[in-house]
């Protein structure tokens, strides 16, 4: 057992997670959980997903996915092996499976939770183990068209699109280690554990903000004309947060919080055009009034260049955002000065890596080296050190 | 019996990245107390508005007006109770209010304290105010989602709100966990913007390893080589945008491209050499996108999906909201949308989206309507504080409950 001291520091995981649930199981392993992670002796095939560090060759999507866990081989041909492995979850608090996980077939769930009773298992899987799509293959652009993600995002002018990487199994991975936590909870009170379902499809569907407050309730919204909301590019369905281009870039710009604020700002900087016109306080104008204002402040922000306009909405408390590349994002003074970043070791360098998205005061949490234990999993629990 | 009863919560969140995660932990049988008042009740944080009514259920409305110090003194009677107290706030509201972390721990040191703020405390972006479409901006989400040459399209819904709850309500059970080791709770920093930060990780990671920086690829995945990988425009229903039906395709291997060939009808196109590694299909994956929008066009995505996926090849029609709630078998077989348990008095039938977590031992079967201003002031205040119903209706009088 390691010590350390973090918040889960006492929380075993067998992590047989494929690449829908690895990103919770990596929130829990940089929490502190004990993570092990088995995988065929023929490698773990999510270490074959790119980028890959130039140098060594290893993966970073892994890297990063992976971070914090302990790893070791198992050899699937061998029974004392393979004994070991369903050894290992006799002694877990939680175990996650992922149905395209190497390993995930080689565990006998049911007969675990027979064994250690306290033992949650997260099975996190495109569908659920039921209804009609349940064996459908969804790798993340299908379950983002099923899930309804994609159907909201793109604009006219282009193909539905997926949100940029796997940001809808980092939904559906947020939602697993949730899951595994409420599960904990009532295990550590009760002594009783559980198998819980996950079914990637319904997490993102239930993650698209406004769609089905917009189906129940479109009457409610005077610019609703259908039931559902097309794609519209980064134009929110109030119409009051769009990306708009500037003299040397693009920002994200919204009059709310505080609409006369905003027309104040565009009356000192002599650009509010014709938004004080009377007709604009009739209540049949107001619609027309926010559509107007609209129109005017993307004209004036097309002549603004871009980091200077943002801070000084930001000094107004407007909440504008620039609109930040990759690059930029890597050299932000705000994850800077908060000290977000963190090493994370790739080959056998030290590398500056993402950090962990909260701070906990009493157990902080952090990004740890990943530990390869021995190949030999003869005598795995013993490697691993949890009490049989 | 659902896994996280037993645990108090007093909500200060509004919006939806709080409301969410409190949301979550409202479903799974937490007893969440939603703090609301006369005068902040406006826009989307008004109880009668679907928005607010979507976010809040599975919570007890309880209505304090900050502004009198009655109230404060209820609400520091009530962090003294609570498990966990939630706010998304400004830095330093809960403190002015006499009801910050540092405040209460002193009597209350098991108490644990989440802050949701947008830039997180301390640095120079930490007074910054954000939304959602805020944060996409700034955490590279904007910019990386979109087409080659195309400008930033980026995210047109609040997808990190729900990050933030999400990764709050792992950051609230986490600090549950560590209290039941070490007795006491403690104070978490929660910054929406590193959640949205976390969420490009990778392409951090390559850019400061490699140097290489992401740029927006449509459909495609950033990094690996597999093609065809996109949406396939089928034949329309209509000439309105919404009328439009497409297909994700997806070939992550020979296996699955030879399958997609053969229900094409293996023509000859597929047969030419250069699709038949996935690094040659990577490198041609144009070609292969104009060849398959030239078969799909004509053809009904549903019946194309289940065909594909049939012979092993991942594929999915773009559903809109519409499709999601009427013909979505699989969502239908779950039972997926579901009533609430009674009318609201505003809105008349409102409807749950389920949690998407199904435990077999604690069932998170119980979905309750969002509540109207104060609503629960009598059974909240009575269960906590053990006030009677007589000084509750004193306090509504007197308008500090309101």
């Amino acid at each position: 057992m390691r010590t350390r001291g973090e918040a889960l520091r006492q929380t075993r995981v067998v992590d047989l997670s494929d690449d829908k649930s690895i990103y919770g199981v990596k929130l829990l392993a940089d929490l502190g959980a004990d993570v092990v992670r088995p995988e065929p002796e023929s490698g773990d095939p999510l270490r074959t997903r790119g980028p890959f560090d130039e140098v060594s060759g290893e993966s970073l999507w892994y890297s990063f996915f992976a971070s914090s866990r302990r790893h070791f081989a198992v050899n699937e041909t061998s029974s004392a092996s393979l004994y070991e492995l369903n050894a290992l979850l006799g002694c877990a608090d939680l175990c996650f499976i992922g149905k395209e996980n190497a390993l995930a077939d080689r565990v006998n769930v049911q007969a675990a939770l027979t064994r250690n009773p306290k033992l949650v298992v997260v099975d996190v899987s495109p569908f659920g183990s039921s209804g009609p799509w349940c064996d459908f293959k969804a790798p993340d652009l299908v379950a983002s068209a099923l899930g309804g993600s994609s159907g909201i995002t793109g604009d006219e002018y282009t193909s539905p699109l997926k949100l940029f990487g796997e940001l809808n199994f980092t939904i559906s991975g947020a939602y697993a280690a949730t899951a595994a936590l409420a599960g904990l909870n009532h295990a550590q009170k009760t002594g009783e554990g559980q198998h819980i379902e996950v079914p990637v499809h319904e997490c993102i569907a239930s993650s698209l903000e406004h769609v089905f407050m917009w189906y129940y309730y479109h009457k409610h919204f005077p610019n609703a004309r259908a039931r559902a909301l097309e794609r519209r590019g980064s134009l929110h369905w109030t119409n009051l947060y769009v990306v708009m281009p500037t003299k040397d870039g693009a920002m994200m710009v919204t009059p709310t919080p505080n609409v006369e604020a905003q027309l104040a700002w565009l009356i000192e900087e002599d650009a509010y055009q014709d938004l004080l016109d009377p007709k604009f306080e009739e209540p049949e104008n107001r619609r027309r009034y926010f559509e107007r204002l609209m129109e005017v402040i993307r004209e004036w922000v097309a002549t603004e260049e871009t980091e200077e306009l943002f801070y000084k909405a930001q000094e107004r408390h407007a909440p504008y955002g620039w609109v930040q590349t990759v690059a930029q994002v890597a050299n932000n003074p705000q994850l800077k000065a908060r000290s977000w970043w963190q090493a994370t070791k790739v080959g056998d360098r030290k590398v500056r890596g993402p950090g962990v998205p909260f701070q906990f005061k009493s157990t902080p949490a952090r990004v740890t080296d990943p530990e390869w234990l021995a190949t030999d999993t003869s005598s795995v629990l013993d490697t691993v050190g949890w009490e049989k | 019996m659902r896994p996280l009863e037993g645990i108090r919560i007093l909500d200060f969140t509004h919006v939806l990245a709080g409301p969410f995660c409190t949301r979550l932990l409202g479903d799974m049988g937490a007893d969440v107390v939603k703090v609301n008042s006369v005068k902040r009740a406006a826009a989307n944080n008004a109880p009668n508005s679907p928005y607010y009514a979507i976010w809040n259920r599975n919570k007890r409305a309880l209505a304090l007006d900050m502004s009198h110090d009655d109230a404060k003194d209820v609400a520091i009677s009530l962090a003294h109770q609570a498990d966990v107290v939630i706010d998304n706030f400004s830095l330093g509201v809960l403190d002015r209010w006499g009801i910050g972390f540092d405040q209460i721990s002193a009597t209350n040191d098991q108490v644990i304290y989440v802050q949701m703020s947008g830039m997180g405390s301390g640095g120079p972006w930490s007074d910054f105010v954000t939304y959602a479409p805020t944060i996409h901006a700034l955490a590279g989400l904007t910019y990386t989602t979109g087409v080659p040459d195309g400008g930033p399209i980026g995210l047109g819904f609040s997808y990190n709100d729900h990050q933030a709850g999400l990764h709050g309500a792992v950051a609230i059970l986490s600090a549950i966990e560590a209290r039941r080791q070490t007795g006491k709770g403690q104070q978490i920093d929660l910054s929406q913007f590193e959640v949205g930060t976390a969420m490009i990780g990778v392409s951090l990671l390559d850019y400061f390893v490699n140097g290489k920086e992401a740029h927006p690829c449509g459909n495609r995945l950033p990094y690996d080589m597999f093609a065809p990988h996109g949406c396939y425009e089928c034949r329309s229903e209509g000439d309105d945008i919404l009328d439009e039906r497409w297909l994700a395709i997806v070939c992550r291997d020979d296996e699955e491209w030879q399958s997609l060939c053969s229900v094409m009808g293996d023509p000859e196109w597929c047969r030419s050499e250069k699709f038949l590694s996935a690094k040659s299909r990577s490198e041609h994956a144009d070609e292969i996108d104009d060849h398959i929008n030239a078969w799909t066009k004509e053809q009904d995505a549903n019946e194309l999906m289940y065909e594909l996926q049939d012979a092993g090849v991942p594929a999915g029609t773009v559903q809109t909201g519409i499709d999601l709630v009427e013909s979505d078998p699989q969502l239908q077989a779950h039972d997926f949308i579901t009533s609430m348990d009674e009318s609201h008095p505003a809105l008349g039938e409102t409807f749950a989206d389920r949690l998407p977590i199904y435990f077999d031992k604690t069932p998170c079967e119980t979905y309750k309507r969002s509540r109207v201003l104060g609503e629960d002031n009598v059974d909240v205040l009575a269960d906590w504080l053990g006030m009677s119903k007589e000084a509750v209706h004193d306090g509504e009088e007197a308008g500090f409950l309101t």
